[in-house]
């Protein structure tokens, strides 16, 4: 509930996903800081700004489906529909 | 090209080119000015196409500084770009456009390319250490929204108040006041108050915003306060994302917002609103909470909570293209934009049939206030609210 300079600037350890993927968060996943040392440099991230990222695209995609979607289609059919 | 910009088109190269080789645009949807203006030099997209320019040496800040300052600083555009709201968390790359326009801001005024009524607002911001908000506006001055309340001075825990707050809208803080106390949660004042130096750091007076917060952190460890509750969005903003790049690991006050903190207290019991208020309402997401903070299921927990009120509640992701107007200086220097965008804002309030506009940031307050009166729609703000509701309005 409150900000505390340390807290929000203290990432938790990462734990390796993939060969290029590291998680700090459940269900959130990263790329390999490694990997963005020479053409884009990563940016100053605080915890909070990480996870408002994550709930406001989990909030946006629930949204767009409420005002959007009529029905689930999966992948499958969408395939059968093509090749039909 | 100057070599001050030529160093800011350095810095801000990769994210310009970022958003410019993207061009997608939806930023230009939730753009509270875009939307009532449609003027595509004064899009995020155009913000940063600038600095794209800025970089192969075709324009100089004087040439644009002026588009600048048609931004209100909410923070809806860098949200909805995909390069935010969705690789932003991969990458630990994200969109940063109200970063970009403040560094604009700055560069300007580095250069003497003064906004005229920004100017005088920070002169007058800088004699006064408070923002002239209103007639009479002094250090003097500050605490007078606490009198009578037997309120001490210093201590661990204190509360900031806004220089809109203080001066114009004084019920606000006692409110807050008030409802603190009937829960016994202990505070008190801070002992030399100064302007918080956001207002300044948005218009690009940033060596005066920075003054301002060298001020304000050493009158705190002065007076061994270890913890700031903040009423103000703005202030909120000022206290977790400026204060910590002017100051880094030093900063170690922590900040807490009140709307968070009366949510706890009523969901511990220490809080119970009883008495019944009849209003119809809606709230107003106020951007710095919803859209670069995401709090917004705080100030719901609180209206839910309050008997009597009927609610007509518009969810936070529709709310991300509303807008006051207020924020980002606009209001100092387009006082007609923002009461276009706040006239917006009211209108789709007067579609729900409400007779009351509920908000949490007191510079949203005043612009809406106005728009509201030609659709007699009233503003009220929330912890106002919850302290009528809890028999101890001011």
């Amino acid at each position: 509930m409150s900000y505390r300079y340390r807290d929000e600037m203290t990432p938790p350890p990462p734990e390796r996903a993939s060969e290029v993927a590291v998680t700090r968060f459940e269900h959130v996943y990263e790329v390999d800081p490694a990997l963005m040392t020479e053409h884009v440099t990563q940016q100053t991230f605080p915890n909070w700004d990480t996870l408002r990222l994550v709930r406001s695209r989990a909030g946006h995609l629930a949204w767009m489906h409420a005002h959007f979607a009529d029905k689930v289609v999966s992948g499958e059919e969408l395939l059968d529909d093509l090749d039909r | 090209m100057p070599d001050p910009e030529k160093r800011f088109a350095e810095e801000w190269r990769d994210a310009a080119y970022n958003c410019f080789s993207s061009g997608h645009k939806f930023c230009r949807e939730v753009c509270p000015v875009m939307q009532v203006t449609g003027n595509e030099s004064w899009s995020p997209t155009a913000f940063h196409a600038n600095v794209v320019a800025m970089e192969q040496g075709s324009l100089e800040v004087a040439d644009v500084a002026a588009d600048y300052v048609n931004c209100t600083g909410c923070g809806a555009c860098e949200l909805r770009c995909p390069n935010s709201l969705f690789t932003g968390d991969f990458y630990r790359f994200r969109t940063r456009t109200v970063d970009l326009v403040k560094g604009v801001r700055s560069l300007a005024v580095r250069q003497e390319v003064h906004q005229p009524a920004w100017r005088r607002w920070n002169e007058l911001t800088a004699e006064r250490t408070h923002e002239p908000v209103a007639d009479g506006v002094s250090q003097e001055r500050v605490r007078d929204w606490a009198q009578g309340l037997d309120l001490t001075v210093g201590g661990e825990t204190i509360l900031f108040v806004d220089c809109e707050a203080a001066f114009y809208r004084p019920s606000v803080p006692r409110s807050v006041a008030c409802v603190l106390g009937l829960a016994g949660y202990g505070f008190g004042l801070m002992n030399e108050q100064w302007c918080c130096g956001g207002p300044a750091a948005e218009m690009g007076y940033e060596e005066q915003a920075r003054r301002f917060a060298e001020h304000n952190l050493a009158d705190w460890r002065a007076s061994g306060v270890r913890r700031v509750l903040v009423l103000d969005p703005h202030d909120y903003i000022t206290f977790t994302e400026d204060y910590p790049k002017y100051f880094g690991e030093a900063f170690d006050i922590e900040v807490v917002l009140v709307v968070e903190l009366l949510a706890a207290l009523i969901r511990e019991g220490r809080l119970a609103p009883h008495v019944p208020v009849e209003r119809t309402v809606t709230y107003h997401d106020p951007c710095r909470l919803n859209k670069r903070k995401g709090i917004w299921q705080e100030p719901r927990e609180i209206l839910r909570a309050i008997p009597g009120l009927t609610f007509h509640d518009v969810d936070r992701v529709s709310q991300w293209s509303y807008c006051s107007g207020a924020g980002g200086g606009l209001a100092v220097e387009k006082p007609e934009l923002t009461a276009k965008i706040s006239e917006m804002r009211m209108g789709k309030a007067a579609e729900l049939g409400v007779d009351t506009l509920v908000t949490a940031c007191p510079w949203a307050e005043r612009p809406l206030t106005a728009a509201g009166e030609a659709r007699s729609i009233g503003v009220v703000d929330l912890h106002e609210l919850l302290a009528e509701s809890l028999g101890v309005a001011p």
